[in-house]
Order: C-alpha cells, then sequence, then structure tokens
C-alpha cells in the first residue's frame, strides 16, 4: 500500500514535474523547429534551390554602387562591403550622433527661451516623424540639385549635385594600415605614461606634470611617425608572416580538438566549482534533486557541443579555419587572416594595383608593352606599361602609358602582354616602399570614357553618394534626439543639491556641468545610450530604401541573384547579433568601470 | 497695459540677454530659425512643386484602390469610432475647467506667431533647374502678405483687448474638444480648394473658380460630427450605469475587429441557405440550452448529467466527422462545453438568466460569423490587397498591437520564470529578435517565411507580415512587460502563494495586472513605435501610406500627371504622421500623469 | 495530538546553514510564541512549515500530512494554514474586499455572495468593516494589517503563521494588532508568532521558544521563560531587549 502510494506520487513530486515539463517543453519546441526545417527541405527540393553556401564562392556579376570592391569578384566579397558600408555608417554614425545629442540635451536644459524652445521643437518634429519618411526626404532633397553632367569636369573644393556631396578628404594609401595601428600604439603608450606620472606624483609627491609629459609624447611620437617612423610597426606583419607559415599547416581535426576541449574545460570547471560550493563546510555535500537536474543539464550541454563539434557542422567550421576553399569557398581561415596580416602590416606593405580610370575611361584594353618584370623598382609616375585602350564597342583605339601608382617593388605581375583586360582586373603586386599614409586631396569630376556620364573620381577627396548622406544624416539625428532625452534626464537626475555644492565652490556653469554634473549624469546615461546605439546600428538597414549597398541591401540583391534566401537571413542575424554583442559589451564595460570608481 | 509690455519685456531681457554668450545664442539660434522657416517656406510656394499631387490623391492615400461604390462602409466605420470616441469622452468627462482668459490668450499668442512668420516670410525664392540654372520667382506677393497681415492683426487686437474686459468664464476642457473639432467642419463649407480639370483630350486645364471641396467628404463629415456630439452627450447620461466603463473599454478593444470585417467583407449572402439551413439549426440548439439551463437542477435530470453529458460528447464526436453543416458542428463543439459548465454556473436564478443570455448572443455570432464568412466578399478590388494607403497603416499597426502583446506577456514571463530551460528558451527568442532589425523580419516575411510552411500552406503578404510584426513587437513588449515584472516585490508571490493560489491565478490575478500597469507609458510609447515602423512595409512592396505618397504618386501619369512630385507628398505623408504620434504621445503622457497621482 | 510536528529540520541558503536541526512539536490550539535575535533562522523557519522556503533534511508533518516535494501534500498544507507577513503583503490592486474574497472565489471555489459575507463578518472580527471598500494603500499600517489577517482567516485555516506582524508598524498601531491576536488566541487558535513583542509572549503565549544561529536554544512556559531561563543565551537575550 505505501509502496504504492510512493509510486503514484512521484507524478506528483514538484521537483520531477518542474523538470519534466521543462523537458517536454524543449523536446516540443525542437520538434516544431525540427518539423518546420523539414517543410523547407521538401520545399526547396521542389523548387530546385536546394540549401548551400556555394554562392559565396562564385562570382555574382552585378556591381555595387559604393563599397571597397564596386565588382565584387565572390558572393563572400560583396558581403564583404555590405559589412563595411554598415559599419562604416554606424561608426561614424555614433561619434556624429552623441556628440550632437549632447548639444541638443543641454540645450533643451537652456535658460535662454528661444534656445530651449527651438530644440524641444526639433526633437517633437523628428521624434514624431518615422525614420524612413525623413530618410526619404533627405534623399529628395539632394535629388534637387542638377544632375553631375552639367558641371565641367575638373577639380572643386566642395560639390553638391544628384550625384551626392563630395569634399576634400585625407585619402587613404597602402601604408594607412600601420598608420592606424602606430596610432593607437602610441596612444596607449601616452595613456600608461600618464599612469606612470602619477604614480609618481602620489608615491613622492612632487610636480610631476603627467598630462604635459603624456601629451608631448603623443605628438613627438606622431610627427616622429608621420615622417616614416610608423613602419616600425611592420614588425607586426613580419611576425604575422611566420604564424601564418605556422597555422598553415594543422588540420582541420585540431579545431574541432580545441574547441571540443574548451567546452569541456569550462563545463568542468563550472560543475566542479559548483560541487566545491557544495563540498564547503556549512553545505555538508547535501545536494537537493535540483542541484543533480543542474548537474546532469551542465553534462548534456557539453556533451552536446562536443557532438556538435565532431559531426558535419563542426567539420565545417573547421574547414572553415582552415581556409579549406572546398566548403565554403572563402579565404576566411585562421591562415590566411595572418597572411592577411603580414600583407597589410608589413614594413613595406603589399598593394594589389587593378586597372582603372586612368585609361579614361576605357572598358579593356590590350597590353602592348609591359614593362616592369617582378622585382624592379619603380617610383611613383615611372612608366610600367603601354596598352591600347578600348571603349566597349572596340571602334576607338589610343595609345595610353599606365604609371605606377607608388614608389616600390613589384612583386607579381598578373598579366602577359597581349591580354586584353578589363577595368578593375588586378595587373600587378607592388611592396609599396615610400608613400604617405594618408595624402590630402580634393574632389574631382570626371568623364566616364566617351560617354556623356559623369562622376566623382575614386581617392579624390571624399564623395558622400545620395544615399550614404540620406541615411547617414537620417539615422544621427534621428538617434541624436533620442540621446538628447537621455542626455537631459541623465542631467537632471543629478541631483539639485550637487549644482547647488558646485555653485558655491565659485565655479561657472560651463565648469559646473563640465567638473561636477556631467561626470555623474554619465552614469546614469549610459545604459540607455547603449540602446540608442544599438538602434541606430539596426536603423542603418534602412539604407536599403535609398539604395546605399549596405548588409541588407547587398544581401536582396544576392538573393535576388542566386535565390539562396535563407543563407542570406542567417548571415544578416549571425552579423547583426554580432554588432549588437560587440556595442553592449562595449558599453558594459565602461559601465563596470564607471561604477568601479563610484566605489 | 504698459506695465504690463513692461514686465514682459523684462522677463524676456532675463531669458534672453542674460550674458554675453546667451546673446549671442539667442542671436545665432534666432537667425538659424528664421532662415530654416524661409527655406522651408521658399521650398514649398516655388512654382515647380505642385501641392495638387497631395490634394488630388487624397481617396489614393486613404484607402487606395477601394471602390468608391462601397465608401459607405468606411465612413461607417469612422462614424462608429467617433461615436465610441464621443461615448468616452462623455463617461470619463473630466472636471478640469479651462479659463477663457487662458483660451484667449493662447488664440492673442497664436496670432502673434502667425504674424511674425508673414512678416519674416521671404518674398522670392528660388529653385535649380534641371540645367543647374537657379530660377528666382516671387512666391510671396505684398498683397497676400497683406492679406494676411491684417485680418491677423485685428484677431490679436480682439483677443489681447478681451483681457481688459469682464468677460471672465470657464468651459469644461472636455467641451473643448469640441469646439477645436468644430472649425475644421465649419471649414469645410466655407474653403474652397482648387481642384484638377481636364478637357476632352485629358489634358490638365488649370480651373479658373476656386472649387469647392467636394460634397462626398464635407457632408459625412458634418453628420459624423453631429453623431460625435450627440453620442457625447449620451455617455454623459450613462456615466453612472454599473459596468458601463469596462463596456465602453471592451469595445474599444473589438471596434478594430468589426472595423476590419466590415471593410473586407460585403457578404453575398444566399437567403435560401440561411432560411432552409441556418435558422433551423440555430433554433435547434438556442432550445438544447435553453432546455439544459432549465432544467439543470431538477432532481431526475441531474442524476443522469453525467450520462447525458456522455452522450453529448458521443453526439459531437459522430457530428464533427459526419457530413453535417460546419454551422451544426460547431454549434455541436460548443453546446458540449457549455454543457458542462452549466451546472457550475447556474445555482441562482440570476446565474441562469445570464447564461441564457450569453448562450443566445454567442450562437447569433457565431451564425453571422461562419455564413459571412463562408460567402463572397462583394468587394472587388482590382490587383491588390483590399487594405491601402492609410488603412494598411492602421491594420498594421493595430493588428500588429493585437498579435504581439500576449506573445509579449508570454516571452516576458517565460524569461523571469524560475524554470532554467524555459528561461534560457525565452531570452533567447527575445534577444535574437531584437538584435535583427524590423526590415531583416519583414524580408523573411515576404520571401524566407514561405519556405517553412507546409507545402500548399499559403498566406497573404499582409498576414505574414502580420506573423513577423508579432514576434518583432512581442520581443520588445516582453522586454517592457519584464521590467514591470521585476518591480513587483517578492512578498506578492509569497502571499499569493500563501493563500493557496496555484502558479497560474498567481500569475494572472495578482502578478499580471500589477506589472502591466507599471509599464503602461512605455507600452504606449512601444506602441506608437509599432505605428511609426509600420512604414517600414513599403520597402517589401505594400502599399501603405508611405508608398502611396512616395512611389505611387511619384509615377503617377494618367489621369493627371504628378511624376517626379515626391517631395511635396513626402511632406505630406510626414504631416499626417506627425499628428498622429504628436498627440497620442501627449494624450499618453497625461494619462501618465493621472495614473501617477492615482492609487499609490 | 500534535498538530505539527518536526525532526531535525536542516536548510542551507547556498554556503550558509540558516537552520541545524529543529525539533519541536506544536498541539492544537496551542499559541507558541518564537523569538530571537535578526538571522536566527526563526522567519526561515516558520517559512518552511508552509513550504514559501523549501527544508533540505528532516521532516516537517502538518496535520498527519509530511512535506515533501508532492503537489497534493503543498496544496493541502496551504490551505490549512494561514500566514501573516512583516510587510503585510496584501494587493495593492485590489480593494479590501477582493483581498478577502479573492482566494475564497478562485482557491476555495465559493460564490461571490457567500465570500463577501464571510469577508465582511471577517472585517468586522478584526474591527474595520468600513474599509471595505478601500484600497490597501490608502489605510494605515495597523488597518492594513488587520486586513492580512482577516485574509488570512478567510481561508479558514486550522493554524496561524505570524511571520514578525509588527515590526514594520508605528508603535501606536501594534496594540491594535496585538488585540486582534489576542483575541484569535483565546478564540483556540493554534499559533506560531514570531515577535519581538514580550508582553504579548507572557500574556497570551502557551510555550515561547528562543532561537541563535539556527538551533532551537530554550523552550519553555512564557512563567519559566522570563522569570527562570535555564540557559545563559536565554538571559543574554533577555536582558538585551527588555
Amino acid at each position: 500500500m505505501k509502496n504504492g502510494l510512493k509510486a503514484l506520487s512521484f507524478f506528483r513530486n514538484v521537483v520531477f514535474l518542474k523538470w519534466a515539463s521543462q523537458i517536454i517543453f524543449l523536446v516540443g519546441l525542437l520538434y516544431i523547429i525540427w518539423s518546420y526545417i523539414q517543410n523547407a527541405v521538401v520545399n526547396l527540393e521542389q523548387t530546385n534551390i536546394a540549401f548551400s553556401w556555394g554562392w559565396l564562392g562564385e562570382t555574382p556579376g552585378v556591381s555595387i554602387a559604393e563599397g571597397m570592391y564596386t565588382l565584387p569578384n565572390s558572393g563572400r566579397q560583396m558581403i564583404q562591403v555590405g559589412m563595411l558600408n554598415m559599419l562604416r555608417v554606424t561608426v561614424t554614425g555614433i561619434f556624429a550622433a552623441t556628440f550632437l545629442g549632447t548639444f541638443l540635451g543641454i540645450a533643451r536644459l537652456s535658460k535662454n527661451y528661444i534656445v530651449e524652445k527651438t530644440s524641444t521643437g526639433l526633437l517633437e518634429v523628428v521624434r514624431n516623424v518615422p525614420l524612413l519618411v525623413q530618410i526619404f526626404f533627405f534623399q529628395a532633397f539632394v535629388l534637387t540639385f542638377p544632375r553631375l553632367e552639367v558641371f565641367d569636369v575638373g577639380t572643386y573644393n566642395l560639390h553638391v549635385s544628384a550625384k551626392g556631396i563630395a569634399f576634400p578628404w585625407l585619402n587613404r594609401q597602402p601604408t594607412a594600415y600601420l598608420f592606424w595601428v602606430y596610432l593607437l600604439a602610441i596612444f596607449l603608450l601616452a595613456n600608461r605614461i600618464y599612469k606612470w606620472r602619477v604614480q609618481i606624483l602620489e608615491k613622492e609627491g612632487r610636480e610631476t606634470r603627467p598630462f604635459l609629459w603624456s601629451i608631448g609624447i603623443f605628438f613627438g611620437l606622431l610627427v616622429a611617425g608621420w615622417y616614416g617612423g610608423y613602419r616600425v610597426m611592420g614588425v607586426i606583419g613580419f611576425l604575422a608572416g611566420y604564424i601564418s607559415t605556422g597555422v598553415d599547416l594543422l588540420p582541420a581535426i585540431f579545431y574541432q580538438i580545441l574547441f571540443s576541449s574548451i567546452a569541456v574545460f569550462i563545463g568542468f570547471r563550472s560543475t566542479k566549482k559548483f560541487i566545491d560550493s557544495k563540498k564547503s563546510e556549512e553545505a555538508q555535500g547535501i545536494y537537493s534533486d535540483d542541484d543533480y537536474f543542474k548537474i546532469i543539464l551542465n553534462v548534456i550541454v557539453v556533451l552536446l557541443v562536443v557532438v556538435l563539434m565532431f559531426s558535419s557542422v563542426g567539420l565545417g567550421l573547421s574547414n572553415f579555419l582552415v581556409g579549406d576553399e572546398i566548403v565554403f569557398k572563402a579565404d576566411w581561415g585562421v591562415p590566411q587572416f595572418f597572411d592577411g596580416v603580414n600583407n597589410k602590416l608589413y614594413w613595406n606593405p603589399e598593394a594589389k594595383i587593378v586597372l582603372d580610370a586612368q585609361l579614361d575611361g576605357m572598358k579593356k584594353a590590350e597590353i602592348i608593352d609591359w614593362i616592369a618584370v617582378p622585382g624592379t623598382e619603380v617610383t611613383k609616375g615611372d612608366v610600367i606599361a603601354i596598352v591600347i585602350a578600348k571603349d566597349l564597342k572596340g571602334d576607338l583605339n589610343q595609345e595610353i602609358s599606365i604609371n605606377a601608382k607608388y614608389t616600390g617593388v613589384i612583386e607579381e605581375v598578373f598579366v602577359s602582354k597581349g591580354d586584353t583586360i578589363k577595368i578593375n582586373d588586378k595587373t600587378y603586386d607592388i611592396r609599396v616602399t615610400d608613400s604617405k599614409p594618408l595624402e590630402l586631396s580634393r574632389p574631382k569630376i570626371e568623364q566616364i570614357g566617351t560617354t556623356k556620364f559623369k562622376k566623382y573620381a575614386d581617392g579624390f577627396g571624399k564623395s558622400l553618394s545620395v544615399g550614404y548622406f540620406a541615411i547617414w544624416l537620417g539615422v544621427v539625428l534621428y538617434t541624436a534626439i533620442f540621446i538628447s532625452e537621455v542626455v537631459r534626464a541623465g542631467i537632471m537626475a543629478v541631483s539639485k543639491g550637487q549644482s547647488e555644492a558646485g555653485l558655491s565652490l565659485g565655479l561657472g556653469r560651463g565648469a559646473l556641468l563640465r567638473l561636477v554634473v556631467l561626470p555623474q549624469a554619465i552614469r546614469v546615461m549610459l545604459p540607455p545610450m547603449g540602446n540608442q546605439y544599438l538602434n541606430l546600428a539596426k536603423n542603418t538597414s534602412l539604407g536599403i530604401a535609398v539604395a546605399y549597398p549596405e548588409i541588407v541591401a547587398v544581401g536582396q540583391t544576392l538573393y535576388n541573384q542566386e535565390g539562396q534566401t535563407l543563407p542570406v537571413f542567417l548571415i544578416w542575424m549571425a552579423f547583426y547579433s554580432t554588432v549588437s554583442l560587440t556595442i553592449s559589451t562595449i558599453i558594459n564595460y565602461y559601465n563596470r568601470k564607471m561604477k568601479i570608481v563610484e566605489r | 497695459m504698459v506695465d504690463l509690455i513692461k514686465k514682459n519685456i523684462k522677463s524676456l531681457q532675463e531669458s534672453l540677454f542674460s550674458s554675453i554668450g546667451s546673446a549671442a545664442l539667442t542671436i545665432a539660434t534666432t537667425y538659424l530659425v528664421i532662415n530654416f522657416f524661409r527655406g522651408m517656406l521658399g521650398f514649398a510656394l516655388t512654382s515647380d512643386k505642385d501641392w495638387l499631387a497631395v490634394l488630388n490623391n487624397m481617396q489614393l492615400y486613404m484607402v487606395q484602390a477601394y471602390p468608391e461604390e462601397d465608401f459607405i462602409r468606411v465612413w461607417l466605420s469612422v462614424g462608429l469610432t467617433f461615436v465610441l470616441a464621443g461615448l468616452s469622452i462623455g463617461i470619463w468627462r473630466s472636471d478640469d475647467r479651462v479659463k477663457s482668459s487662458q483660451v484667449f490668450n493662447s488664440f492673442f499668442k497664436g496670432g502673434l506667431g502667425v504674424l511674425f512668420f508673414t512678416i519674416i516670410a521671404p518674398t522670392n525664392a528660388s529653385y535649380m533647374g534641371n540645367d543647374g540654372s537657379v530660377i528666382t520667382e516671387e512666391v510671396f506677393s505684398m498683397d497676400t502678405r497683406l492679406g494676411i497681415l491684417i485680418p491677423v492683426a485685428v484677431f490679436c487686437v480682439i483677443f489681447f483687448s478681451v483681457r481688459f474686459t469682464n468677460i471672465n468664464f470657464t468651459v469644461n476642457s472636455s467641451d473643448m474638444v469640441f469646439f477645436y473639432l468644430f472649425i475644421p467642419v465649419a471649414l469645410l463649407w466655407f474653403i474652397k480648394l482648387p481642384t484638377i480639370q481636364l478637357d476632352q483630350n485629358n489634358e490638365r486645364i488649370i480651373p479658373e473658380p476656386l472649387m469647392p471641396i467636394a460634397d462626398t467628404t464635407k457632408i459625412p463629415w458634418t453628420i459624423i460630427f453631429v453623431a460625435f456630439l450627440v453620442s457625447y452627450f449620451i455617455g454623459m447620461y450613462l456615466k453612472n450605469i454599473k459596468s458601463i466603463k469596462s463596456t465602453m473599454s471592451l469595445s474599444w478593444f473589438l471596434l478594430p475587429l468589426l472595423i476590419f470585417s466590415w471593410i473586407f467583407k460585403k457578404p453575398q449572402i444566399d437567403m435560401s441557405v440561411v432560411l432552409g439551413s441556418d435558422l433551423p439549426i440555430f433554433g435547434v440548439f438556442l432550445l438544447w440550452g435553453f432546455l439544459v439551463i432549465t432544467f439543470v437542477n431538477n432532481s431526475i435530470f441531474k442524476k443522469y448529467y453525467s450520462t447525458y453529458l456522455g452522450a453529448t460528447f458521443l453526439l459531437t464526436l459522430v457530428g464533427v466527422f459526419s457530413g453535417l453543416p460546419m454551422l451544426a458542428k460547431t454549434c455541436l463543439l460548443l453546446i458540449a462545453l457549455f454543457s458542462v459548465v452549466v451546472p457550475a454556473v447556474s445555482t441562482s436564478s440570476q446565474g441562469k438568466r445570464s447564461l441564457l443570455i450569453v448562450w443566445a448572443v454567442a450562437l447569433v455570432t457565431l451564425t453571422f460569423l461562419l455564413r459571412g464568412g463562408a460567402s463572397d466578399t462583394g468587394i472587388v478590388v482590382p490587383g491588390s490587397s483590399i487594405f491601402g494607403g492609410f488603412s494598411l497603416t492602421w491594420l498594421l499597426a493595430i493588428f500588429g498591437t493585437y498579435v504581439s502583446f500576449p506573445l509579449g506577456v508570454l516571452l516576458a514571463l517565460g524569461r523571469n520564470s524560475k524554470l532554467p530551460i524555459i528561461r534560457i528558451v525565452c531570452t533567447g527568442i527575445i534577444e535574437l529578435t531584437r538584435s535583427v532589425p524590423y526590415i531583416t523580419w519583414l524580408f523573411f516575411a515576404s520571401v524566407t517565411l514561405a519556405v517553412f510552411l507546409p507545402a500548399g500552406v499559403e498566406f497573404n503578404l499582409i498576414v505574414r507580415v502580420l506573423m513577423v510584426t508579432a514576434f518583432f513587437s512581442g520581443a520588445y513588449f516582453a522586454e517592457n512587460i519584464r521590467g514591470g515584472l521585476q518591480s513587483i516585490p517578492k512578498g506578492q508571490y509569497e502571499a499569493a502563494d500563501a493563500i493557496g493560489m496555484s502558479p497560474f491565478q498567481k500569475i494572472s490575478l495578482i502578478i499580471m495586472p500589477q506589472a502591466l500597469r507599471a509599464v503602461i507609458p512605455t507600452l504606449v510609447s512601444s506602441a506608437i513605435t509599432a505605428f511609426k515602423d509600420s512604414s517600414l512595409v513599403t520597402i517589401i512592396g505594400l502599399f501603405d501610406f508611405l508608398t502611396i505618397g512616395k512611389t505611387v504618386i511619384g509615377n503617377q501619369s494618367i489621369p493627371v500627371n504628378f511624376v517626379g512630385h515626391d517631395r511635396e507628398n513626402l511632406i505630406f505623408v510626414a504631416i499626417v504622421y506627425w499628428i498622429f504620434t504628436f498627440t497620442l504621445s501627449r494624450r499618453s503622457m497625461k494619462v501618465e500623469k493621472k495614473l501617477g497621482l492615482g492609487e499609490r | 495530538m500534535s498538530i505539527i510536528q518536526t525532526k531535525d529540520v536542516k536548510k542551507w541558503f547556498g554556503d550558509f546553514q540558516a537552520l541545524k536541526g529543529i525539533t519541536m512539536d506544536v498541539a492544537e490550539g496551542e499559541v507558541l510564541v518564537v523569538c530571537g535575535p535578526s538571522g536566527s533562522g526563526k522567519s526561515t523557519f516558520i517559512r518552511c512549515i508552509n513550504r514559501l522556503e523549501q527544508h533540505q533534511e528532516g521532516q516537517i508533518i502538518v496535520d498527519g500530512i509530511e512535506l515533501t516535494n508532492d503537489l497534493k501534500n503543498i496544496e493541502a498544507i496551504r490551505s490549512e494554514v494561514g500566514m501573516v507577513f512583516q510587510s503585510f503583503n496584501l494587493f495593492p490592486h485590489l480593494t479590501v474586499m477582493q483581498n478577502i474574497t479573492l482566494a475564497q472565489i478562485w482557491v476555495r471555489k465559493k460564490n461571490r455572495a457567500e465570500s463577501e459575507e464571510k469577508a465582511m463578518e471577517l472585517l468586522e472580527r478584526v474591527g474595520i468593516p468600513e474599509q471595505a471598500q478601500k484600497f490597501p494603500g490608502q489605510l494605515s499600517g495597523g488597518q492594513q494589517q488587520r486586513v492580512a489577517i482577516a485574509r488570512a482567516l478567510a481561508m479558514e485555516p486550522k493554524i496561524m503563521l505570524f511571520d514578525e506582524p509588527t515590526s514594520a508598524l508605528d508603535p501606536e498601531m501594534i496594540k491594535e494588532v496585538l488585540d486582534v491576536m489576542k483575541e484569535l488566541a483565546k478564540s483556540g487558535m493554534t499559533m506560531i508568532v514570531v515577535t519581538h513583542e514580550m508582553g504579548f509572549a507572557k500574556e497570551v503565549a502557551d510555550r515561547v521558544m528562543l532561537f541563535d544561529e539556527g538551533m532551537l536554544v530554550e523552550e519553555n512556559t512564557p512563567e519559566e521563560f522570563f522569570n527562570n531561563p535555564k540557559s545563559d543565551r536565554t538571559k543574554l537575550f533577555l536582558s538585551q531587549i527588555l
């Protein structure tokens, strides 16, 4: 009798019910997901589009309006352009929106009637109109300007047309990456020096001028760097070259084992920690039913990861990391990564030169003489080859010489005499030995071949396309308005007593804001600010509406070409999740830092 | 009077020119604002803009291709909304009173604003031709300027001088709504707007006299206004009836559903089927329910009640798989459920009566819905969906909220749950959904979703968009509601546990009501965001309000050529969106204030 | 016949052991006062009795039902044990009347009229029938606690648990709550009261217990407890509190 009751009570056991219901829920959910995937498999079979990643390696055969490659040679490269275009708007947008938003937020607290009302008015307008409408409006606004064709060919200081906005800019040269890394390094160094001087100041109690020291060293190194010193950073590329050769030897199984052991290690450590906490004197090693379930769940998760790593998914991932082109047709593996670092961050970085608009807009050219062979040293402006340029129909021939773009050593030549090459074809590699990292230039209008169409020349000044301008201004203004609300709330959260205390110390309004109020307000402001940054990043996806080729627009073009909607969607998801995660990690980092200061 | 002006000038001086920096800021901002205004006005008035592109396409904006002969359905829907609004304002009539001097003062200030902006309005404006040349023309002649200035100046003087008279009374602030609504309705009768006329060759002729607004708009709006006013008084009269407020809330909830079905379908009902099959079935089941309710307490019937229940279930099971008409099948299911409930509820005569009413209403609704739903629609929209333009925008906003809200509640509860697997899954769903922009979800709806559905199942794009919106807004709602859940002290859970409530009762009776009340303001702002975000469907090719303005009219060449006039339309679209969102957010702020003063 | 029996009850919060083996029993109709310094585990102990906290070792038997993970047992015990909290925990979105009738309607499945009648009766018993239609936020602390007592009584429990019912109250309101509790004790209700009100313990309690560091230090009649304590810990406690 009693045993019978006990067996029955099993089904009324709270802990059992709790876990059973969860497991049923999970199994049900997995079943639903599985059945939908099954549907997808059947449906795709019927439409003859099997789920594949192969298109990443194929040439999409479409051009992109703007970005680092306008004629991408693979789906992967196209996606890359989309990602970079999105990040371009996001990163610059975040800085601009923060600046503008802070300004507007302070303006809204101004005692000046007109300033306050104007900023409030702007807030009410921008906040209550859908972002898409605003973006369309900015686009329509730029399109009001006359077409580029009515302007003369030549160089301008500032230029606005229906094709976009162009202005002078520091253009990047092949050595720019080296210079960025150098900048980062000397910034960190200056920071470290500042801390070191402060330490001495605290220890010995004498004036050590930490700020002057750090800023002096920073600018000293900056000047030294600008005149060639930045090439010191080439050591990174040098080392990366060796690492690249090293990791090239690693087989796929290495990564499978690596990830599995990491999972096992983490699982083991957390379980051990859990068990240790139970082993303590007070807990006396007693486990509740819940605790057993937790341990079992932990083990299951670890096993799942291990199984996954040794399944086709894990193998695919590992092949991807090895740089195996068979599975993904991509060269994004670990060796390729280090190889890329080696090329970009070497003392003499490598530049791949393509045939470009030097040919006065011709579509193709036949090489009649190639002068520079691998190993020769050329100076900028030297004649490298002589070609006969042809337009599309081939009825206009013109002899033109191609000049070297940079000073350096020719590494490899991809073409040979007699070839017919097209614009954007790779022609030769060069090890750049001498060039400034950045070069100031003014925008230039050029004519495309013998057609009447004109465009802003690449590499001369900076030209913002209509789409870029519209989406950038749109998201910046929209986010800035929300940031201004955050800033206002943050400042108002700092108690009135703080301001009064500051004023009684004789601080001016500006100094009060800068020294007392803002540092405290930032603590309140950071989390909502992070949310706004996330929104900004997501809102850049509206670029598709104004033909700005960011990741969504590029993805759409791609699946219209290939019919692979599902992989594109997965890429979108992965990319946006990564961006969101990165932004929130950075914000959380600063949030924590701020909290530590508080203590 | 002189003192007053002196005082005002002094306070202005303090606020605007307190220091050199402040003065500089004032001047710079004023300069910017004035120039912005002049630029905008000049932009709007130059002769390359054609505002008739907006005015002439109002119908397209509102309902897109909805057939004109069925407009009465649209008008009735709008009318019903206003009647309900009137009733609600009457029932919730505030006791706040507005002083007449305040009203006059705001009129005076508004008049001053108009005066100021008329004076600074640009006389000439320029625009750029296609060849890059700048064309300058007079847009705001002295005559027009004086034509505005003089009446407005008189208007200002009148309202300024009222201050010094003895006219002083107060008005109920709810009544003011009618006054403000009366102005546009009255203007419909007097203001004349130009419309486009075409000659025999379909060439556009500029109409000589200004045409009055079409009677199709003027008369319905007047009728609606009158109905609004009448229902306001009815609402005031009904104010004290018990449970009228909850009835009104329920009506507001049901209204969109009603309007949706009303506009969506004009059922072509075959009367012979109704008389031959629907009515008898209806009668039989009404009688059945009546008998059950009447005899439920009869001792003999009570004794065999379980047998009766078993028989009913068996009958239902057989009936559902037989060839009975749909109505009969559904009614069978319903009566089986109903029979289970009856003994528990009909213990008193009052319970019996209300049960009978519920049963009758349920049957009528069911009959009506099934017959209406199964019949063909008489509304034929060529080549696109029935909903378009502003009606589609509303549809997406309201139904998006309808479907996403319950999902948001579930996800929030899941994320707040003590059960780890459920918590992890819900957190995953919420975070994954939120980390990806809405537009990619819309693309998912338009191109990818179909892949996952079983073969043969197809949904309209609008339905797919609503499905995806449910998840997307649901995730945002969930985060808001979670905030509310976290604000509830642990003691509330414990107290509910201690009086023996089940987990479901605890959540639905104790926790949720409190959590939702705490987050009403954020929920409203989320709903406003959903309304604004509905404009994104323009990217996937649905004909919402924005698409009409941006794409449809911008490419319209028949009957009148409006190609390239999308800037005017965009400004109009922006203004309409602005009016709605601004009003909504202002209302919600007021409600928030009231809630804050209320119970806590 | 004891209505509550506990045997060697142990409870941990993570590494911290809150209860180190409590063994006791309570007879039907008995009023038991539990006192002790804060953090001594007395609140945890009575919360274990109606399963607001789970004990990890030992046995708790209430009215012949052992508290285990069995769902039915938990339900049964909760409907027999009423609880009054330090912070009242009234439902702020419901009126006083709704607070009291809620559980009757949804848990006991009574109809509305019947439960409202019962609620009025209880409100009269605790002395605030006129506040029935107000919201908890509109009442004073003492009134709120009396509503909480009425809410617990509405379930017709056999046992009432009081978790420091007067600690969150202003001094002038303590009396009105204690009066209600005294009346309840006289009516023969089994009560376990965690409190610092020694006057109440002297007057009403059948037995007094002292908890310290998760252990039951002393268990005695009130006269013995206050006048002739056995352990030094009790003496120290009494000297600090009186």
